[in-house]
Order: structure tokens, then sequence, then C-alpha cells
């Protein structure tokens, strides 16, 4: 269950890795996902190594199909990362856009 | 030493009429019956169970349990995802490592299909890290990277993938218990519709329902009375992180590969000795990426290896992998999985598997993951 504190205590991490340049490692991309990323399949997941050599996982958006490869530029941007809890509190995380 | 006496499972599939503690219940009195025993020579009970309590809020089953033999006797549950069976099994041998001339039953049990795949799929995910449910990647999302990644590495394609689902699906045809009985060809698994890219439809084990059952034993004057034993030579489980991103190599399951390690030297035995083997194949990548970890394979020549359809049943190949139909085809009810392998080991070393008979088999190798390969075990029975 993703309590509204839960959102609130992740959200104080978030800014901290948002406007990073990293690539990408791995990535997939999802077709059959689970009930809160329902609307937003098919989607695309990348591990990226940021410049510091920090891993995150995220979505990629905003996006072409020649950008999913091991080795794109990408940067990190805030988004919207599940449908809204029952409390209406809205999740924001970090996703990833390719840079050119 | 610890001895397997017996083995009991239920149809493995979508089984609407049943609840949990209905297959639970039959898997206790149908392997209590095949080995004579009354739920009083019952000392200890260990069960493999994943999903209950995030699905069902339905915990505390060890009590259920014991309502169902109506006896008053340690019961534990062991949760490791998709590695639960597995590791109820090895706490139940090192129960008996510890307590002489004891009688120990082992369950793994799931019920998954009352819930719409979209619940299912959250359930699971539950095995992975916050940050990986965070970005909305699903267990078919983080094999589909090891997949992805794989391919890339080595140069294969999803052709490669593909072929062991149809050697799977062709041992599901064999196994009466079985969810899918169908055989499939390399076209048919080309052809079917992204899970997670690069994993298809059937390069996925199924969501099902189903319940496994061995009776374990230290008791050698029980073990000289049944018709048929096995011996537990090893049972080995190792622990890793629970993210894909923390781990070092990304086409390899370090746990396995550990909890192998550990296993062949405890049993004294080389890989080339074990000839039949149950190894998790909850993803077509999976099997190759566990043929290798277990050192059966080099790394990076699975995708070749598993094109020579050796491991297959009538092969003509000294190892056969998966004969039960593995995850892929005999289904995959998580905490059931576990158990349902080391039967199979038992049913073929024991010379009880009927049409998938394997011959001459004298060691056999269960090998059950949990999560995206934080938890592994590795049993290795012999006759």
């Amino acid at each position: 269950m993703i309590s509204p504190v839960k959102v609130w205590r992740r959200q104080k991490e978030i800014r901290k890795i948002l406007g990073k340049k990293g690539k990408v490692l791995i990535w997939t991309k999802i077709f059959t996902p689970g009930s809160d990323f329902k609307k937003y399949a098919p989607y695309p997941v990348v591990l990226v190594e940021l410049e510091n050599k920090e891993k995150i996982y995220g979505q990629l958006v905003d996006y072409e199909e020649k950008d999913l490869k091991i080795g794109k530029d990408v940067i990190s941007i805030l988004r919207k990362v599940r449908s809204s809890t029952d409390e209406g509190v809205i999740a924001y995380g970090v996703k990833f856009k390719p840079l050119k | 030493m610890s001895n397997v006496i017996g083995y009991y499972t239920t149809q493995f599939g979508e089984l609407w009429e049943k609840s949990l503690f209905d297959l639970v219940e039959e898997t206790i009195f149908g392997v209590l019956k095949q080995t004579n025993l009354e739920n009083k020579q019952i000392d200890a009970v260990f069960f493999g169970n994943m999903l209950a309590g995030v699905l069902e809020n339905n915990l505390h089953s060890t009590s259920k349990i014991a309502e169902i033999l109506k006896i008053n006797i340690p019961i534990f549950r062991a949760e490791a995802a998709c590695a639960s069976g597995g590791a109820a099994f090895n706490l139940a041998k090192s129960y008996l490592d510890s307590n002489n001339n004891k009688n120990v039953l082992v369950i793994g049990a799931e019920k998954m299909t009352d819930y719409s795949p979209e619940e299912a799929i959250t359930a699971l995910s539950a095995a992975a890290s916050g940050e990986e449910q965070e970005a909305g990647l699903t267990f078919p999302g983080l094999y589909g990277m090891m997949a992805n990644y794989y391919l890339e590495k080595y140069h294969y394609t999803e052709k490669n993938l593909a072929y062991v689902s149809v050697k799977n699906h062709f041992h599901g045809s064999l196994n009466e218990k079985a969810h899918f009985r169908k055989k499939i060809t390399i076209k048919d698994v080309l052809q079917s519709p992204y899970v997670a890219y690069p994993l298809k439809v059937l390069d996925s084990s199924p969501i099902s329902d189903g319940a496994a059952a061995v009776i374990l034993t230290n008791n050698y004057d029980m073990i000289k009375k049944q018709k048929h034993s096995a011996i537990v030579l090893a049972s080995e489980v190792i622990t890793d992180t629970i993210s894909l991103k923390e781990r070092k190599n990304l086409d390899e399951i370090l746990a396995t590969k550990m909890a192998a390690d550990v296993a062949f030297k405890k049993a004294k035995i080389n890989r080339r000795d074990i000839g039949i083997a149950e190894v998790h194949d909850c993803f077509s990548i999976a099997e190759i990426l566990a043929m290798e970890d277990l050192g059966f394979w080099k790394k990076g020549t699975g995708g070749q290896k598993i094109m020579e359809e050796s491991t297959m049943f009538g092969g003509g190949g000294n190892l056969v992998v998966n004969t039960s139909g593995g995850l892929k085809a005999a289904g995959h009810p998580v905490g059931a999985t576990g158990i349902k392998q080391i039967g199979e080991i038992f049913l073929q070393l024991t010379k009880q598997a009927e049409k998938r008979q394997v011959e001459n088999a004298k060691y056999g190798l269960a090998h059950n993951v949990g999560g995206s390969g934080g938890t592994a075990v590795v049993t290795i029975l012999g006759v």
C-alpha cells in the first residue's frame, strides 16, 4: 500500500537526483504493468548510470524508438510516477528523457 | 542424513473451485497417504507461500495448517518470493539436522488466479526494491532487462531464447499435473505478444494456482519401510541484493553460482554426475542464465547450447532439464514451485516419472530463485 507519508518521505530524496545526465546501461519496455501503471503502458524503463556513477531506474519519456539503446545519453526529470492514491496524493518521481 | 520419502502435487492451473487451503489440504492428505503416515507421525511442518498476506489478507497460515492437520506441533512459514518453497525445504532440512528421528512435512502453495493479472503483477512486485517498483518495473521487466543485456552482449536473438519454451512445453505435454499440456513451436513463441521487451508471452511462466508437498525424514526405520526414498545430499540458500542495479554483473545470478558451488562441494559430486535438473525458468532467459550459473554451461554459450536440444527429454544428452515442464509449462504457483521442483527430481530418481522418465539418473538438482536473483536455493538429491 502506498501511504501519503511514504510518498512525502520519498519526495524529499528526489530533488537531489533531478537534472542529472547519464547513460542508459540497460532497458526494457513494459507491455503488461501492475495496477498503478496501467495507463502509461507500454512504457520503456531504463537503468541509467549518472556521471557520478550512481545508478538510477526510471521510465523513459518523450522518446523515439531509436532512443531505446544501451549507451543513450539521457537526463533525469520530475514526473508523476503512479496513478493517484485513494487519498488523492500525487506521487512524483524521477523519469528520464533522451538528450540529442 | 535426511531423505525425501514421498511427494504429492495438486493439478497446477487456474483452479477457480479451490481456495489456497483447499489446495494445501489436498497435498497434506495426498502425501500422507502416499507414505502411509498418519497426521500424528508428523513432527513439524514448513510452509512456503508468498502472496496470501498481500493478496488475500491471509496470514498466520501456520495455525490454519494446524487446524487442517488436527495436531499441535511447530509449524513455520517461509517467504522468499518465488523461492519460498525452496527456502521452506532448506529450513526443514536444517530442522532435521538438529533433531533426530523426526518426520517433517514441507508444503508449498499459492493461489493467484482469483485476482486480475494487474493485481497479481502488483503483488509479485512486492518482491522487488522500492525504487524498481516506483519505476514501474515488473518481474518480466527486470528479466527483460537481463535478457536484453545478454542478447546484446553475446550476439544472440529472441529465437535463441524461444528454444527454452519449446522444450519445456514439450515436457509439460508429458506431465498430467502441468498447467499447459500443449506443445508449441519456435514460430508460436516468436509471434506471441511482448510482455516486457524482448520477452514475450511464450517466454514467460504463467500465473497459476497449485500446491505441492514432500515428506522429509531422518528416521531410519521409517526410510526402510518406504517404497521410495532419495537422499538429500545438499540444500543451500544464498541471498544477494534485492535490486538488480546493485549487482556487479547483469548477465549472471551470483546467488545461484554461490549456492551451486557450496551444494556441489557438500554433496561431493561433480556437475557431470547430475542426470536430471529442475531449474528456475520463470522466463526463458532465466533457464539459460541458470544453466550457466549452475556451472553446466560456460558463461555466454547458453544461447547456442539451448538450440542443440541436448537437455530435452529424448534429446540424447546426459542431463535433461525441467522434465516437469518447468515453471513455463508446469505453471508457477510461486510458493509451490520450489517443492514441485524437488518433487520432480524425487519422482525421476525413484523411477516414478512415467512418460517422462529419464533413464539412469543417480543424482538430480533443483534450483529455485526468488525475485530477480535476491535469493537462490540449490538442492541436490541422490539415490
